[in-house]
């Protein structure tokens, strides 16, 4: 019985050692926040360039070879295909290698793994984007992927917040999506500053200010794991179903294809089945570990 | 095809002429702990120690650490090294039915969606000579699992101890051309099966350890959020991880780096469920508890390998009884989960 079908994966993806890292090539280093750096890159191989595909909510793992090798959402948008993009939040050895590297430097990449966002069933819909830290990476792939198709989804909301100004990612992105008049960009902090002139408030509360309505609307969630588990009550008691609410979910994980175990929830494997999944699903989860 | 069988004296011949043609391992001791070793000549003296091996064959397919590739570090950039060659041909003899059908559970996972390139290459390139179990430990349970000491299902060629001679059995197209090759073997009379008949009766009848692995799945599912059970009967784990690292099911792997000067490999390793950082992220850990590390692991066996591959991933070997340090017993485990009637009174 074989669970996984790939046949529907990009050719580059089957074949071959599935486990060796194609060499690609750092082109540009955006600093985002003290410990968070936007990677620009590039595979060395034309052919590569020219034949890769992926879908926003899709992850990736990064090698620096001598290190390790670790998993990352890819946080640009298939839309804008010139180049890659992964945003990295030093938190260990390999994301401090990963930091230490400068343009010009090579890396491995394997991928792209996993689900997306089912732009099928977003298309059409009000889109409520919930964001929180860094956990704006994957969620910002799909926004300018909608943006770039702005005419086939509905209204666009994006709450966005860190714990303080310092810490917001992708200013520059916040800048556009609040110059956007097709979109309404709120940004919030847990903490302000002197120079804050914005909200101060937790996402969860926030949220329940906006006041998304739930018609024909959709809430695709992403932030640490203590926003996720206040934002779905916050949009439940807004009258989102369990169906109507999307997030992508995080385990550590070392192969990416189902294979080297830890990252299961009962016999669900983020890597494999998700790691996007809908509320609905997550709640049917036998198991809490999540 | 009919069976064929081979004097008991004649084996070490018969993996002489094999070894001319394959790399041929055997049960082996090492240092008192009873893992497989290339075949080296001399007599076969594993056939009288030989029950089961501490190390399962599982390693010889799935190694404990493997280098996966290589790599040059020059300037800013890597040059990669193909994996290295797996051997050509080679077989492992003396397998036992429970580590035979283990492999056939292992290749699921392997091959399921992205193909595993250096498991399915070994399993590809391996013959499996499997030799019936007449003496089971008192921690074994394979018939709970529907696998028989001396099941031919998942070997290509199966011996089965008839005293002076060993009935010889050839199950596939690879066990059967090993037979065509030697001479060493002759035609099994209608005594000898019936001898054949009579140990595989009496083997399985020294399988006395019982668990109920159907009934198990609905339990467990039931069971889940049974805090109290699973911290209770994971009291005395101490977290080591040999029950998963000598499991011959078990797969999980780290993957790791090394780099000298300017020289590296990438190598994956057995990881177990059992170890807190498996599991652990920046900010949370799932599994950071013991008993749930625990319950993951008989989860996955009984309740979560049976849900995606139809199969339990259990064999009833019995390793992780009899190979724990601090005597904890799964076939306990499985026996005393909390009925559904019970959970529901509780609740």
């Amino acid at each position: 019985m074989a669970l996984s079908d790939i046949s529907h994966r990009p050719k580059f993806l089957r074949e071959g050692n599935v486990y060796l890292p194609h060499p690609a090539v750092i082109e540009k280093i955006v600093i985002e926040t003290a410990d968070t750096k936007t990677f620009h890159f590039n595979f060395k191989d034309e052919k590569l360039r020219e034949e890769f595909t992926f879908q926003s909510g899709q992850f990736c793992l990064l090698s620096v070879l001598g290190i390790g090798e670790a998993t990352f959402c890819i946080s640009s948008s298939p839309t804008r295909r010139d180049h890659l993009e992964c945003s990295i939040k030093e938190v260990g050895r390999l994301t401090r290698a990963l930091h230490r590297l400068g343009v010009g430097a090579e890396i491995g990449f394997r991928g792209p793994y996993g689900n997306s966002f089912p732009l099928d069933f977003l298309k059409g819909k009000n889109l409520v984007f919930v964001g929180g830290g860094i956990g704006l990476a994957p969620l910002r792939s799909l926004i300018w992927n909608v943006i770039d198709n702005r005419q086939e989804y509905g209204r666009i909301d994006i709450i966005y917040g860190a714990r303080t100004p310092a810490d917001l990612c992708f200013s520059y992105d916040l800048e556009a999506w609040q110059q956007d008049k097709t979109v309404n960009m709120v940004t919030t902090v847990d903490r302000g500053d002197e120079a804050w002139k914005g909200r101060v408030g937790l996402v969860p509360v926030v949220l329940e200010e906006v006041v998304p309505s739930p018609d024909n609307s959709v809430a695709i969630v992403c932030g640490p794991p203590i926003m996720i588990r206040f934002t779905f009550p916050a949009l439940e008691k807004l009258g989102f179903s369990p169906e109507q609410m999307l997030t992508t979910l995080e385990k550590r994980m070392k192969c990416g294809i189902g294979k080297c175990g830890r990252c299961n929830i009962g016999n669900i494997y983020v890597c494999r089945d998700g790691p996007v999944f809908s509320y609905a699903e997550i709640s049917s989860f036998i198991s809490s570990e999540y | 095809m009919t069976a064929k069988k081979i004097a008991r004296r004649d084996i070490a011949d018969l993996l002489n002429e094999w070894s001319r043609e394959f790399g041929v391992f055997v049960p082996s001791r090492d240092e008192g702990v009873a893992k497989w070793a290339r075949w080296g000549g001399g007599d076969a003296g594993f056939l009288e120690w030989y029950r089961n091996t501490v190390v399962p064959p599982k390693a010889l397919f799935f190694p404990p650490l493997e280098e996966m590739f290589s790599f040059q570090k020059d300037g800013d950039g890597y040059h990669v090294g193909q994996p290295p060659p797996t051997e050509d041909r080679w077989l492992v003899f003396g397998i036992r039915p429970c580590d035979a059908r283990a492999l056939a559970v292992l290749a699921l996972t392997f091959k399921d969606g992205y193909q595993d390139p250096y498991y399915l290459a070994r399993r590809k390139n391996g013959v499996l000579v499997g030799l019936g179990c007449t003496r089971p430990y008192e921690s074994c349970f394979c018939t709970s699992l529907g696998i028989s000491p001396t099941d031919a299902a998942n070997v290509d060629l199966m011996l089965t101890d008839i005293g002076d001679d060993f009935l010889v059995e050839a199950v596939t197209d690879k066990g059967k051309e090993l037979l065509s090759k030697t001479s060493l073997v002759q035609a099994a009379t209608g005594a000898d099966e019936a001898r054949a008949e009579e140990a595989r009766e009496a083997a399985g009848a020294r399988v006395t350890r019982k668990v109920d692995s159907q009934g198990a799945h609905e339990k467990l599912r039931a069971g889940f959020e049974d805090k109290d059970f699973w911290e209770r009967v994971s009291a005395k784990c101490i977290s080591c991880g040999i029950c998963t690292f000598l499991c011959p099911t078990c797969y999980c792997f780290d993957i790791s780096d090394e780099l000298v000067k300017k020289q590296g490999a990438r190598f994956r390793s057995w990881d177990s469920c059992a170890f807190p950082l498996y599991t652990k992220m920046p900010v949370e850990n799932p599994r950071r508890e013991k008993w749930r590390r625990l319950r993951q692991k008989v989860c996955h066996k009984y309740e979560f390998y049976p849900d995606s591959f139809d199969v339990i991933a259990c064999t009833g070997c019995g390793r992780c009884i009899r190979l724990c340090p601090v005597n904890w017993d799964i076939t306990r485990v499985l026996s005393s989960l909390p009925a559904q009637e019970q959970l529901r009174l509780e609740r």
